[in-house]
Parts: C-alpha cells; structure tokens; sequence
C-alpha cells in the first residue's frame, strides 16, 4: 500500500500542483509569474519523487506497473510537459493563464499515467486524461478564429477515434475476460473475429494519437490553430506518450498475432495494417508539407510523415526495432518540442509563423537560428545529430528482421524529399534578409530552453548510447546494430 | 407473473421508441424517449438486476433527459415541418431495416442461450453492494482518475464558455 503510493507519488504531485495553480489563479490572477514558478515548481518535485524514491512493481493487478523503462518514460513526459509550461508564458493569452497551466499540468498527468500501466481500463482512461485538456488547451485562444476551429476539429476527431478505441479495446476484453495486458497474451491459436475487430479498431484509435493516415486531418489544423505551447505538447508528448502504449498494447497483449508485412512472405497480424498505414502516412506526410507556406503547418505534415517512420519499426516487432522505436520518437519529441520553441519566440516577435516571418532570424538573433538549423537538420535526419541516429538505426533493425525493404526504401526516398522542406525554412531563416527591421522581444526563458533541447539534440547525436542504454536493458548500439545485422 | 410483465413492458418500451422517430414536436419525442427508458427500466427489474434498473432511471429517464430537454428548450426547437414522403427512401430504409432484422435474428438464434435457459447466476445477490465493493476497492484507483477527469471538463466548460468582461 505505502509502495503504491510512492508508485503514484510524481502523478499525485502533479494534481496537487494543478489544484494549488488554480487557487492562484483565482486569488490572484494577475500573477503570471508566480503561476509559472508554482508550476515548475510542482514539475519538479515530482521528477525529484521520480528519480530520488524509484520503486519497480505491479500494483493493483497491473493497472500500476513501474520498471525502469517506464519510469524513464515518465521522466521524458515530464520534461516535454513542463517546457511546454515554459514556452505557455509566451503563447497564451494572459486571460485565465492559471486555468492553461493547470489543464497543461492534467495532461502530463494522464501521459504518465499511461506510461505506466498495462490495463486496458487505465490505458483508455489515461488516454482521456491526456487528450482532454489538450482539446480544450487547442481552443483556448478564444478571441481567434483559428484556435475556436482547432479546438472544434480536435475534439470532434478526438471523440470519434476514442470511440473507435473504447469499442476495439472492449471486444479484446469481450474476447480475453480480462483487461490485463499479460493475461490478454495468454489467448493463442487462431483469433476469434471479434478480436480481429477489435485490434483493427484499437489501431484506428491510435492512429488518431499518433497522427498517420487514416486520422491525420486534424494534425494541420491544430498544430497551426493551437496556442503554440500546446501544439508543442500535442506534437512531443502526447505523440510519446502514444507510441509507448502502443508499442505496449501490441507486443505485450497481442504478440501472438503480430504477423509479418515483408515483401513476398505476408502473414495477417496487425504489421500489415501498420505497414499500410505507415507507407501511406510517409508519402502524404512528406509529399503534403512541400506546399505548406506555415512552419508549424509544415511541422505537423512532418509528424504526419515521422509517425509513419515510426511504424515502420513498429512493423518489425522484434527486440532491437523497438527499442529504435522507442529511441527514435524520444529524439523526434525533443526536436520537435525544441523546434516549437523557435516558432513561439519567432511568432512573439513577428507576430507570426509563416515563412516570411522567419526572415532574417539569422541576422537579428543568429542564437536562436542555429537552434533552428540544429532542429530541421535533425528532423531530417543528418549526421551528427540525434534525428539521424534514430533513422539509421529504425531502418537497420526494420531491415534486417522480416525484410521490410520496400517500406524502408520507401522511407528514404521519402526521407530525401523531405530535406527540401526544411531546407526551404533555413533559407527563409538564414539566406533572406529580414523584410523590415524588428526589435527582438526578449523571452530569456524560452530562449534558453531552445538552446538546452538543441545542446540536447546534439549530445544524443554524439553519444546516443547514453539513452539507448537505458532503453535497451544496457546494450549499447553497436552492439544492438550487430545483433540486428547478424540476423 | 413474469412473463405478462416482460410482455407489457417490452410492447410499451418499443411502441415508445416508435413515438421518439414518430412524433413531429421536439419535446413529445423527449418524454416517449424517457418513457422508453422508463419500460427498460422495468425490465431490468424483472430480470433482479435491480441496480441497472435504478441507474437506468437516475441516469438516463433522469439527468441526460434533463440535459435534452434543456438544450431543445435553449435552442427553442419548434414542431418539425411535414416533409413530403420519397418513396425510393422508404424503399431503401425498409431494404436495410429487413436485413438488418434478419441479420439479428439468425445471431440470437445461433446463440446457445436461446433455446435453453441458463439457471440464475447467484440467487439473492446483493448487486448494488457488489458494485460498490468492486468500484471502491479493485476500482478505487480508475475512480479517482474519473474524478479528475470531470474536473478537467468542468475547467475546460467555463473557461470557454465564460463571457468576457473587458
């Protein structure tokens, strides 16, 4: 029982925090700056419960579950939560901020929540936790159109695919009388219909989370009507939070029908589906943001497109493709958190996020440029940085078990595509000259976050076994890269 | 005894649920849906399943009905207008409303339960207890997570809904 609650001490940290944020709000308004501090503050002591306390164990029949994968999770989630806070002082609208910071603060919860769990009924209620205050965090620029319509489209979208989700999750639990993970992978032989059913439906829900094709239309919309900071969440933690359950829910609880998508030897099993889905999202992701004229557009096609690279590893199930999935969308939620950030000091300044608003931004504040060509660069997956670490080492382990070339050559052809988009930004951003003479706003905070996230980037390009380690129980990544190619 | 009140509350939820499409005025569709909920509600008593028939009432003939009737009177719904009737959709409905029996019809019929009855599940069960004892000691923690859930949306309802002073 007292282990349970150490267990849940970071997440009970959190909704104390959010409730104390609230009551600041409300007794005073006015002050931004200690609703901030209140905030990170909380975001802290909860990391320090996270990592001074560690306790490993499966509470209550699984609905709590803690190694040190999840707990490594749950950190990750944090952080991307709580820079998400950081880069709030600059994006929201001063009125009700207090109310933005503590729905902010709920959502980490549910994302944390659903890292450490392996219960069906935790998993959807967690995903609820998350994405609802996103929802209302997307519309919450009430006096602009754009946001009313992302929050509206988000929410519309995000309520259908959750009932996709809660009717593909409940025909599982119809099928295995149980809504544990490990008891769901003791059902073996040939699966009932209504299990098919219900992993196809399962996997509808969470293209939905993840953003690929077939539930990939809002992604645009919300990413470019959102207040910034909570695109940013939506499009690093959320997306984490996503492809780790996912990961969870398909290799733990339905292993047995994993099937293979490899050319010329195909067997049912949901890798199929997701190589569908991952080789439809990888071209309309990548094709889509070539004529995008707004970064934080053209940033969400690219998460359209990295979540099919996701996939693709998610495809080839085996040890060493998930662990490069798990390290890849790490790095792809730094990046792009970080890559946010630009676009919220950049938006503070100009007023906006489209390509000519970027102009110049290597003159007036060569800094945050640089943290910029760092971002894109990695986005697009160039050595040294991490983003290249991370495709290298999701196509060796997809190719190397199950063949999936035709989806990895896909990737990379693709993957040179998308090169000419985020080069078309670092033109604007470093070749153009600035239109008219700007006075740089200074936003210290969230500038020195962007700095950090792009020092961030550049170590794990430089030593990725520094998180591969972890992630992979201490294997370093030459080792993993040689036991994939020896397969 | 059973089987004549099965009979007359079956006859009364459908022929309500019939009123719910049939009827023009907004608000007679409300109350037959609510007597409809009302019909189930007894037949889950017949059944002892006493506590979704007491949820059934509270929840559905009580508070989301409540919510419907407000939001028609907000909206000020006024009595449908008479639409003339097309015959191909009619036909096309009546094609889909037959397969659709047929189709329900042979399940309930393949199932093993249809022919023989299964003995009662546990004779004098106590169900509301069970469900709270389920729902405060397995559920506690799922609970608690609903709990702040609905304080997310209540947030979430005022502040975007709140009229700005300026």
């Amino acid at each position: 029982m007292t282990n349970l609650l150490i267990a849940l001490a970071p997440e009970a940290f959190l909704v104390i925090t959010a409730l104390v944020v609230l009551g600041i709000g409300v007794s005073a308004p006015k002050a931004r700056g200690a609703i901030t501090a209140a905030t990170l503050l909380g975001g802290l002591v909860a990391a320090a419960a996270l990592l001074l306390h560690p306790v490993d164990g499966n509470f209550l029949h699984g609905m709590v579950v803690l190694n040190p994968l999840a707990r490594l999770f749950k950190l990750v989630l944090l952080g991307l939560g709580l820079v998400s806070v950081v880069f709030a002082a600059e994006s929201f609208p001063k009125l009700h901020f207090a109310e933005a910071l503590a729905l902010l603060l709920f959502s980490m919860v549910g994302m944390m929540l659903l890292a450490g769990t392996e219960d069906l009924l935790m998993i959807f209620l967690a995903l609820e936790l998350t994405s609802l205050p996103l929802y209302i965090l997307a519309a919450f620029a009430k006096e602009s159109r754009a946001s009313a319509e992302a929050g509206l489209k988000y929410f519309l979208i995000g309520s259908v695919a959750a009932a996709f989700l809660l009717y593909g999750l409940s025909l599982i639990y119809g099928v295995a009388g149980s809504t544990n993970l490990r008891v769901i992978a003791k059902l073996s032989g040939d699966p009932d219909p209504l299990l098919i059913a219900g992993i196809a439906l399962t996997l509808l829900g969470f293209a939905f989370k993840i953003a690929v094709v077939p539930f990939q239309l809002w992604a645009p919309d919300v990413y470019e009507g959102a207040p910034t900071a909570a695109a940013a969440l939506i499009a690093s933690g959320s997306k984490v939070a996503g492809v780790f359950i996912l990961t969870k829910i398909l290799t733990l609880g339905l292993g047995h029908w994993t099937g293979t998508a490899g050319w010329g030897q195909f067997a049912p099993g949901w890798a199929p589906v997701l190589a569908l889905m991952a080789a439809a999202s990888v071209v309309l992701g990548n094709v889509a943001a070539l004529v995008q004229s707004n970064v934080k557009r053209l940033l969400a096609y690219s998460a359209i497109a990295h979540g099919g690279y996701l996939l693709i590893g998610l495809c080839a199930a085996d040890a060493p493709s998930l662990t490069a999935v798990l390290f890849y969308v790490i790095i792809y939620a730094l990046t792009t958190a970080g890559a946010f950030g630009v676009v919220v000091i950049v938006e503070k300044q100009r007023g906006g996020s489209h390509l000519e608003d970027f102009e110049g931004l290597g003159k007036s504040s060569p800094v945050l440029a640089l943290c910029l060509l760092v971002f894109l660069i990695s986005l697009a997956g160039i050595p040294p940085l991490a983003g290249f670490f991370g495709k290298f080492y999701l196509f060796t382990s997809a190719l190397a078990n199950g063949r999936h070339l035709w989806l990895v050559i896909l990737a990379v052809a693709m993957n040179a595509v998308s090169l000419y988009y985020y080069l078309i930004v670092l033109k604007h951003a470093l070749v153009l000259p600035a239109p008219k003479e700007t006075v740089p706003t200074a936003a210290p905070a969230s500038k020195f976050l962007v700095v950090l996230l792009a020092l961030a980037v550049l170590a794990l390009g430089l030593a990725p076994n520094a998180l591969i380690g972890p992630l992979s129980n201490g294997q370093t990544v030459k080792n993993i890269i040689i036991n994939t190619l020896q397969k | 005894m059973s089987l004549a009140l099965f009979w007359i509350f079956a006859i009364l939820t459908l022929l309500f649920a019939v009123g719910v499409v049939v009827f023009r005025s907004p608000v007679s569709s409300a109350m037959s849906l609510v007597m409809s909920f009302v019909g189930l509600a007894a037949l889950f008593v017949t059944l002892d399943a006493f506590f979704i028939a007491v949820v059934q009432v509270l929840v559905y003939a009580g508070a989301v009905m409540v919510l419907f009737l407000f939001i028609i009177m907000l909206l000020d719904l006024r009595t449908e207008e008479r639409r003339p009737v097309k015959l191909a959709a009619w036909a096309g409905g009546g094609i889909v409303l037959a397969g659709f029996l047929v189709a329900i019809a042979r399940v309930i019929s393949s199932l093993p339960g249809a022919t023989n009855t299964k003995p009662e599940i546990l004779p004098g069960l106590n169900d509301v207890a069970q469900v709270g004892v389920a729902l405060f000691r397995n559920f506690n923690l799922p609970f608690q997570i609903i709990g702040v859930l609905l304080l997310v949306a209540t947030i979430g309802v005022v502040v975007l809904s709140r009229r700005e002073l300026k």
